[in-house]
């Protein structure tokens, strides 16, 4: 019986072998692109998994007293804690101390090293693939190595007991191996470090007190632990020895569970999107086959009656029908298996991976991806399979033996709702594409208040081995450019537009009371010329005038007006409680946008440093003219070259700079266009089917038609008319949708386009001319259809 | 005595009026009878067929297979007595276009779960019988009708029924195959004592049968 169902099955796959391949690529894009999504969310809840006992790790959150708050403490507490909390199994800090150079024969690598206690493998029992987890901190001059860097220092060997050199001084012995780290995982380390290596560095012994919080701290706790009893014991304990308790509001004692959604947040943001597209996109593979299997038993109406009078039963149909979905649902599987790794891998790779890391797949770990796969496989296929059968199947014999289905209106709504269903869908997807691109496209466009292009930006950050040395060629290179015909501008600067760093000092003025926190950066005299940033108050800075004395700076526009500020004559930046005069504001320059329009421009501070302060600024930045960037280029290349350094000069243009800020945002575009088109594509599939299938039993109305005087332009109308409707009804369905969850996105964005009427139109045009696209082409061909031949009777 | 009927009604709401599909039908039949039911479009011929095939219910009335009164039978029962006992041939022959003639035979063994050698010596046996082995690997969209229609009444004679039922057997048919058609029934019912009844337009035809009932409006006259 079986094998009679199989043959059967094949029979029938291959009798409408056109709908079936439509189905067969629907379904394994489909799958493909679920399959995906769902494994980077799987990638990413189990990346965390290596450490054992995770739900017994703790880490502690600083709540400040003025709402901020932050994951480091200070770093005697920890030492505090455990004397006096028994609760405590291991506890130990993570923390970096600036990044030093390894050096391995003549090779030298900088890597991100973190500082932990000799217990950190108490606390986290991350596997080792050489070593000993209980001694491999525990020497002063011990280092422990990711498996990715000993690969990169060591090769294949096992490097435990070489040794290496570190910050061209001290003598370290490699003393373990960690086994490979999911991209996804909280850990980002490279190296590890006994915290006891610090303990002879004069800033960490500066900062080693009760008031300097750097240092994250994670401890392992008993499972009997009344966590809420211990943080009040830990908050006391902040009381009673911080130097400044009246800052801090209270610690936190968080589960380790929730460290990276807490500290990447639009990682949530990212999961959630994925999960609601793969059950998106899965749900309209489902419609999809639903739609198409339910045209297909209509079909087999009088089939389905003379195999009831042969004397099969409902059980037969059923597993016939599963059967043949099965084969499909399969072999899209497979196809989709090659999809996963040939095609949508490398690309998810390429859109997120320098963002979060790159993910690989290995059967020995991700099996239940593989599984859940197969587990979904065979879902689908018995609701596909079961459902559309099951009106079918009880119909009268002597109804169905005549080929006769009453086409019931409740079939017609079903049908009709899941069009709608997927076409609401496809158009939503649309509607975010457009509503995205305008917005990337607006944020990649605007005034900036500054003049990107012909602007070169070299990165001179560059770790110099002869400091002197290096700061005398830079200075000819200075004069040198200044002198360049084909430069007008020439600026050092700490940063630049796009690369501000996140440092922020209070500044208080006791006139208008107003307490601004402003963000710091550093420049020379000819930033802001260099980038064509106006002065609108007050005077620019100024190699001569700006002595090292008196620290002027220039403020912008925005700072000005926080201050409550209409002139600055006579201004100062001042602490609040403190006696220095303060600095000299001498000018107030036009707000530009120093990061991406996702933020607003917050009030920022300029302060004066000279050109040719090498070792503190970070970017040199040259105005060039007639688009000669390529011989300037050449020349800093050149002089750069001769300058001993231990990182490599690299540099580019302004404006690619100002784009790339909206990497991310261009990954997530270009995720969506594809989802996008997947998803309109899948309906159309579905659309495709339906009305080849519609055509086909209206054949003899077709012919009748015909007959009678219809041309094929009235045809073609007749059949795709109702199909258009519902897609319009679609759209009316997706637009408030898309219009609600765009514009709650748009929210999040300081500078934002409004919504616009058009980009429905589009959206909805998009829609409409695809799908009229695919049912012409049926439509036509049905219509042109010969009515002798399709009036003949059978 | 294989069947009887006994006041059978059957009607169908139209209008807020019964519109009469069978009226007061009494019918007896015996084994080995040939029986032609005649009369013109809409008289209720194919419905009164149906019924005794159980394929359709009546409304009223009392009818008897084989001892078993099927008015109070539940529908499972039913199929099992018609699946057992009754086998069908139509117009338009209803053979399952996706199985090859050997397949479309083999398909009521299949359902009544016999064993595959069975099977096999069954269908051969039958392929021989209607000479049609030549033909056993085609489709039936392959054949001619009147090819068609005597693998239709393969199919139905191959689980060995008591009762044929023939609605307009020969109606796709040009004279000729129906000639052979109806002469295969008479050889069917006088050799092995098959019954079958049968519906018809053709007086021709009808003569072959042991015994005509001419319905009107849904009425025996």
């Amino acid at each position: 019986m079986l094998r009679n169902h199989l043959k059967l099955s094949f029979r029938n796959l291959w009798k409408n072998r056109l709908l079936s391949s439509l189905n067969l690529l629907g379904l394994s894009i489909g799958i493909g692109g679920v399959l995906t999504l769902m494994f980077s969310v799987y990638a990413y809840y189990v990346a965390d998994n290596m450490i054992p006992d995770q739900e017994h790790i703790y880490y502690l959150k600083t709540h400040l007293a003025d709402g901020n708050d932050y994951n480091e403490a200070v770093y005697p507490l920890l030492d505090k804690i455990k004397s006096t909390s028994p609760e405590v199994v291991a506890g130990t800090h993570l923390h970096g101390w600036g990044n030093i150079w390894l050096e391995v024969g003549d090779n030298e690598f900088q890597k991100t090293t973190t500082y932990a206690d000799p217990e950190f493998f108490n606390v986290f029992a991350l596997p080792l693939k050489y070593g000993n987890h209980n001694s491999a901190l525990n020497e002063k001059y011990s280092i422990v190595l990711t498996d990715k860097v000993s690969k990169q220092l060591f090769g294949e060997e096992n490097p435990v007991g070489k040794s290496l050199i570190a910050a061209d001084t001290l003598n370290l012995t490699v003393t373990g191996v960690l086994e490979p780290i999911s991209p996804y995982s909280s850990f980002r380390l490279d190296v590890l470090m006994p915290n006891t290596i610090l303990k002879d560095n004069i800033a960490f012994k500066n900062q080693n007190n009760w008031d300097s919080s750097f240092s994250p701290v994670f401890m392992k706790l008993r499972p009997d632990a009344n966590i809420q009893q211990f943080e009040n014991r830990v908050g006391q304990l902040v009381k009673e020895n911080y130097e400044d308790p009246t800052v801090i509001s209270r610690m936190e004692v968080i589960p380790h569970n929730n460290v990276r959604i807490d500290s990447i947040p639009v990682v949530e943001i990212i999961i959630a999107g994925n999960i609601a597209t793969s059950i998106f996109v899965l749900l309209l593979v489902l419609v999809n086959l639903l739609n198409l299997n339910t045209s297909t038993m209509y079909r087999r109406t009088k089939d389905i009656a003379v195999r009831k009078i042969l004397g099969g039963g409902k059980k037969g149909v059923i597993t016939q029908f599963c059967l043949e979905n099965g084969i499909l649902v399969l072999l899209s599987i497979l196809i989709s298996g090659g999809l996963f790794f040939g095609f949508l891998l490398p690309k998810l790779n390429d859109i997120f991976g320098a963002e979060f890391g790159e993910i690989n797949f290995s059967l020995a770990n991700d099996y239940p991806v593989v599984i859940g796969a197969i587990l979904l496989g065979v879902l689908v296929t018995l609701i596909v399979g079961i459902l559309p059968t099951l009106r079918f199947i009880s119909l009268p014999v002597s109804q169905g033996i005549k080929g006769k289905i009453d086409s019931t209106k409740g079939s017609f709504i079903l049908r009709n709702t899941f069009i709608i269903i997927q076409f609401s869908i496809a158009i939503l997807f649309i509607c975010v594409a457009v509503i995205l691109n305008s917005q990337i496209s607006f944020m990649k466009k605007a005034d900036l208040g500054f003049e990107r292009e012909h602007v070169i930006v070299g990165n001179i950050d560059l770790d110099y081995k002869n400091l002197d040395a290096a700061t005398s060629s830079f200075k000819a290179l200075l004069n040198d450019l200044e002198a360049n015909p084909y430069v007008t501008n020439v600026a050092t600067s700490q940063a630049i537009p796009s690369d501000y760093y996140f440092n922020y000092t209070r500044f208080y003025d006791a006139n208008t009371d107003r307490d601004v926190r402003l963000r710091r950066s550093f420049t020379d005299a000819g930033y802001l010329s260099t980038l064509k940033i106006p002065i609108v108050k007050g005077r620019n800075f100024s190699k001569e005038m700006d002595g090292v004395e008196e620290r002027p700076v220039i403020i912008n526009r925005t700072a000005m007006s926080a201050f409550g500020w209409t002139t600055i004559e006579g201004k100062r930046l001042k602490f609040k409680n403190d006696d220095f005069i303060g600095n000299p504001v001498v000018g107030v320059m036009e707000d530009f946008h120093y990061q991406d329009l996702q933020n607003a421009v917050e009030p920022l501070v300029h302060y004066y440093r000279s050109e040719d302060d090498l070792d503190k600024h970070r970017y040199l930045t040259v105005r060039v003219v007639d688009s000669k960037e390529k011989e300037v280029k050449d020349m800093i290349a050149s002089a750069f070259s001769k300058i001993d350094s231990r990182k490599n000069y690299s540099q580019s243009d302004l404006s690619e700079k100002v784009s790339g800020q909206y990497r991310l945002m261009d990954g997530m575009l270009k995720t969506v266009n594809v989802v996008a088109l997947l998803t309109i594509f899948i309906s159309c599939l579905g659309m495709f089917g339906l009305i080849s299938f519609m055509a086909k039993r209206r054949i003899k109305e077709i012919g009748i038609r015909k007959v009678l005087g219809a041309s094929v332009l009235k045809i073609v109308v007749l059949l795709s008319k109702d199909y258009m409707i519902l897609v319009g009804i679609a759209a009316f369905v997706a637009f408030p949708v898309a219009w609600y969850m765009m514009r709650a996105w748009l929210g999040g964005f300081a500078y934002s386009i409004s919504i616009q009427f058009w980009m429905f139109a589009l959206a909805g045009c998009i829609a409409f001319c695809i799908t009229a696209f695919t049912l012409g082409i049926q439509a036509i061909k049905a219509a042109k259809a010969n009515p002798v031949k399709s009036l003949r009777t059978e | 005595m294989l069947l009887q009927l006994r006041n059978i009604f059957k009607w169908v709401q139209q209008g807020g009026q019964r519109v009469f599909l069978l009226k007061d039908i009494n019918l007896e039949v015996q084994e080995g009878e040939f029986i032609s039911i005649m009369g013109p479009s809409g008289s209720g011929k194919s419905t009164l067929l149906n019924v005794i095939g159980m394929l359709d219910t009546f409304d009223e009335g009392e009818y008897d297979f084989l001892e078993e009164s099927v008015h109070t039978l539940k529908e499972k029962y039913r199929s099992n007595l018609y699946k057992e006992y009754i086998g069908f041939v139509f117009q338009s022959y209803h053979l399952l276009d996706d199985l090859t003639v050997e397949e479309n035979l083999e398909m009521p063994l299949l359902y009544k779960k016999i064993k595959g050698s069975e099977r096999k010596a069954l269908v051969a046996d039958m392929l021989d019988r209607f000479n049609i082995v030549g033909k056993k690997d085609l489709f039936p969209t392959q054949l001619s009708g009147g090819q068609q229609q005597l693998v239709g009444v393969a199919r139905a004679l191959i689980a060995n029924p008591k009762l044929i039922l023939a609605d307009e057997p020969t109606g796709n048919l040009n004279s000729q195959q129906s000639e052979e058609i109806m002469q295969l029934f008479k050889k069917l019912n006088e050799e092995e004592g098959v019954t079958i009844i049968q519906v018809t337009h053709s007086e021709k035809n009808a003569e072959y049968g042991s015994r005509i009932i001419n319905l009107l409006d849904g009425r025996q006259i």
